[in-house]
């Protein structure tokens, strides 16, 4: 609001009224996602009570104590209820096959994740952005072929392939950087070491991520920019004299801007499930692996805690977006 | 004086040989070892699971009463000595002073406590040994009798760290064994103390400088959890760990770690596990002997072994393998009765009046080697007009299906710990459909039942032998379910490291391991 400046109280009040309305009208879409992910997880073939119990063939009564222990002897609604009942109090469950509380397991990987998801997305985003506008100034030029040909190769390499070839020359034969991990196991570092530690780390599960987003983020820099500078404002700016400098930077950029804006939102939702490949061929003990781990374990409370706590991410980045609209594109207004 | 001089430098080069022998074998004290799991444990409470994960890390931190060497022998551990009566219904164990890593001393009554409230009833393995169970008593605080209901041979293979190991009672008594947060901190009495865990990451466990018997060569081992196959022999490779065991180690990386000369690469049999094809003895078509006898002629195992399993393992030769001598036996070796022999496979077929059978074949999609098998198998079934289906499942789908019965063929693997009776009989009993790791094939033969039955409550290893063989006999003819191969076991490590397989299991002892210079 007080940066809202010159556009008035007004206005930054509709904004304000908006953003609250979008977050009011997400608490039924929350809840949507909570009963259909509970649903379909209940439907999928798959007992959790069998990697409970481990591999052996344990008396039934046994078995059915164990499911009962667990409540999932309880008829389906009656679980469901339950469980979204305690989602709106904030408690996410107990995890199965950890023992631990739900939430306590989030939050011990969720920072993990985050460094992996944050660095990708500034460096994926600045990277494209860059590669994109220079393809765009002279396309089809050598530049432009080869942003184009690079951005087509991120987007049709998958990830845990091209990060396991990252491990393989950089970790295996040229040795510059760990092959897994988020930190040396062997020696504990301790301040300015331990964050050139870290950073070594997550040079490789980084790339591996940042490779289809900087892809994605390239080509849509690139066709944007291109269908802006060819619009009528833009010809009439370059005929009143205009460098060519000025007119990419100061009006086109601005404009090609919007399109750009609503796919970094988008990648941050796909980088949450991208991370489950890469943080698994990397060992980074993030969000992402807990949540490989627990489709194998049937580990039904951490999966709908991992769900929910992507659709509500998906819901904010978007909120976010919009209000990025807003202050991007002076026409927008809400 | 020529011939005497030769003597000399032969004397000296052996001593030379000698010496730099003893000073390499000297065990050096120190250090830290990085060992890699697959997977989290889920906890690391011993006495409510049995996951490999867990057992990895508790059987150094937890002792058991007995533990077995690496020919399987055992010997005390926390038991300094035992007597067994003479009807060997009573086993009487006297225990060592030892202390738990909080300080308080180990006493029978944390035996009896452990065995009676926390294994028992929660730990699927210990189970089968309590129901043989008549009581367990602990008369004074370093004595603890347990009392057989018949004869139970494997008994004492089942006291170990890893089937039943001692908890402290201190710290369970009152609680819910299954949530106490002990089991995330745990408190055992092993050559390792419990030092950190960060989960995803790594577990950490210190030297026990109290320990009972000879303290641990290492200051400390370090568990990290590497998820992806591949990505465990990299890290022996570039050095970000110290040791994998073949159960975490892709079988096609090993040509490559082998020909590394900054890692040994073991290959031999520990504990005997059995590759197995269930047959659904109900499918029709399967439920025809001869169909049965037929699958067995047409295909080759002995490539199996060496397409799909690198090498690592012999053609199956009888129903409990040939781990164990005294379940064995020549005349039914399945070597010399079940030859690959296509012509064979279609007489049978023929004589069965089976014709166009088409069968799904259900594995773990996870488990590469049974992919390789099932395309194997789809090849060689083809050549005596069988079509073969590969379904591979996620296991949890796997674990579901088989076990109700809603399959044709499906390959598993089994391991028997100490004896068959724990791990191999449950597969040949009758047993009713839905219960995971039993008897899937739907066979059922109360002669085999009871001879089975019979087997696993004789001490005596040739009266023992006897009962197995006429077993061996019917199943042999029966065919219930293929057996594939018996696996040899791998292991991977940094060439300096030192006393692995002190033990039986490759997971346990880890006392002994220390660092060459």
């Amino acid at each position: 609001m007080s940066s809202g400046g010159a556009s008035g109280t007004g206005e930054g009040g509709g904004l304000a009224t908006y953003v609250v309305r979008r977050l009011v009208n997400a608490v039924p879409l929350v809840l949507g996602v909570i009963v259909v992910n509970f649903v379909l997880i209940a439907l999928a073939p798959g007992d959790p009570v069998t990697h409970l119990i481990g591999e052996f063939p344990a008396p039934a009564d046994y078995v059915e104590r164990v499911r009962a222990d667990y409540g999932l002897d309880k008829p389906l609604l009656e679980r469901l209820v339950r469980y979204v009942g305690n989602v709106l109090q904030g408690d996410l469950g107990f995890s199965f096959a950890n023992r631990l509380p739900v939430l306590d397991l989030l939050l011990q990987r969720l920072g993990r994740t985050l460094m992996l998801m944050l660095t990708t997305v500034v460096l994926a985003s600045a990277v494209g952005l860059t590669l994109g506008v220079l393809a765009a100034r002279r396309p089809h030029s050598v530049g432009d072929r080869a942003a184009t040909g690079f951005a087509l190769a991120g987007y049709a390499i998958p990830e845990f392939w091209f990060g396991q070839i990252l491990i393989l020359v950089f970790a295996v034969w040229l040795g510059w950087f760990p092959a897994g991990g988020f930190r040396s196991v062997r020696i504990d570092y301790t301040g300015w070491a331990a964050v050139v530690d870290y950073a070594r780390h997550m040079a490789l599960p980084v790339a591996a991520l940042s490779f289809r987003y900087l892809a994605i983020t390239t080509r849509l820099t690139r066709a944007s920019l291109l269908e802006v500078m060819n619009t009528q404002y833009i010809v009439a700016a370059r005929a009143r004299g205009l460098s060519e400098r000025a007119l990419l930077w100061r009006h086109a950029l601005r404009a090609a801007a919007l399109p750009v804006v609503t796919v970094i939102g988008y990648n941050f939702a796909f980088i949450v499930a991208g991370s489950a490949l890469v943080e698994t061929v990397f060992g980074w003990p993030g969000i992402g692996r807990l949540m490989y781990d627990s489709i194998f374990t049937r580990d039904y409370p951490v999966l709908l805690g991992i769900l929910l706590l992507v659709s509500v991410t998906v819901i904010v980045v978007n909120l976010l977006t919009d209000v990025a609209y807003a202050i991007l594109d002076p026409r927008i207004r809400y | 004086m020529r011939s005497s001089s030769k003597y000399v430098l032969v004397l000296l080069s052996l001593l030379l040989v000698f010496g730099a022998v003893s000073a390499q074998e000297t065990p050096v004290p120190g250090g830290t070892a990085i060992i890699v799991l697959g997977s989290d444990p889920e906890h690391l409470n011993p006495g409510i699971s049995t996951s490999y994960p867990l057992g990895a890390v508790s059987a150094n931190v937890f002792s058991g009463l007995v533990r077995q060497r690496a020919d399987g022998a055992p010997e005390g551990d926390l038991a300094e000595s035992w007597t067994v009566s003479d009807d060997n219904m009573v086993y009487t164990f006297t225990l060592r002073e030892a202390n738990f890593h909080d300080g308080t001393p180990v006493t029978s009554a944390d035996v009896v406590y452990s065995m009676v409230e926390i294994l028992a009833p929660n730990h699927g393995r210990f189970i089968t040994a309590f129901n043989q169970i008549a009581s367990v008593e602990a008369p004074d605080p370093r004595t603890v009798v347990i009392t057989l209901k018949q004869p139970y041979a494997p008994l004492i293979s089942l006291l170990t760290a890893f089937d039943a190991p001692v908890l402290p009672k201190h710290l369970y008594e009152g609680t819910d064994p299954l949530t106490n947060p002990v089991n995330n901190e745990p408190v055992g009495s092993g050559p390792f103390t419990f030092a950190n865990w960060v989960r995803g990451e790594r577990i950490e466990i210190v030297r026990n400088d109290d320990y009972f018997l000879e303290p641990a060569l290492l200051d400390r081992i370090i568990y990290r959890t590497v998820p992806q196959d591949v990505a465990r022999s990299t890290a022996l490779e570039v050095g970000e760990a110290d040791l994998v065991w073949g159960f975490y180690l892709p079988p096609a990386d090993l040509p490559r770690l082998e020909a590394n000369p900054d890692l040994q690469v073991w290959r031999g049999i520990t504990i005997p596990a059995l590759y197995f094809v269930f047959i659904n003895n109900e499918t029709p078509g399967l439920d025809n002997v001869l169909v049965r006898q037929a699958l067995m002629h047409a295909i080759d195992r002995e490539q199996i072994v060496e397409q799909a399993q690198g090498g690592l393992g012999q053609a199956g030769s009888g129903p409990f393998g040939a781990g164990f001598a005294f379940a064995h036996s020549d005349d039914t070796d399945y070597r010399t009765l079940y030859p690959y022999d296509p012509d064979r496979a279609r007489e049978l077929l023929a004589e069965a009046g089976v014709s166009d059978l088409e069968l799904r074949f259900v594995y773990d999609s996870a488990r590469g080697a049974f992919a390789s098998a099932g395309e194997i198998m789809r090849d060689q079934l083809g050549q005596v007009g069988i079509t073969l289906r590969l379904e591979p499942v996620e296991r949890a789908v796997m674990v579901e299906r088989v076990y109700n019965g809603d399959y044709d063929l499906s390959m598993q693997s089994f391991t028997s710990s100490g004896d068959p009776a724990i791990g191999y009989h449950r597969i040949y009993l009758s047993a009713a459909r839905g219960t995971p790791f039993v008897n899937a094939t739907g066979y059922a033969n109360p002669e085999v039942d009871a001879l089975l039955t019979e087997a696993a409550g004789l001490a005596d290893l040739e009266a023992r032998a006897l009962v197995y063989d006429q077993a061996l006999a019917i199943l042999a003819e029966d065919v219930p379910t293929m057996v594939m191969f018996d696996e040899l076991a791998t292991e991977a490590a940094a060439a300096t490291l030192r006393g692995m397989r002190t033990l039986l299991d490759q997971r346990d002892g880890l006392e002994f391991l220390w660092f060459a210079q």
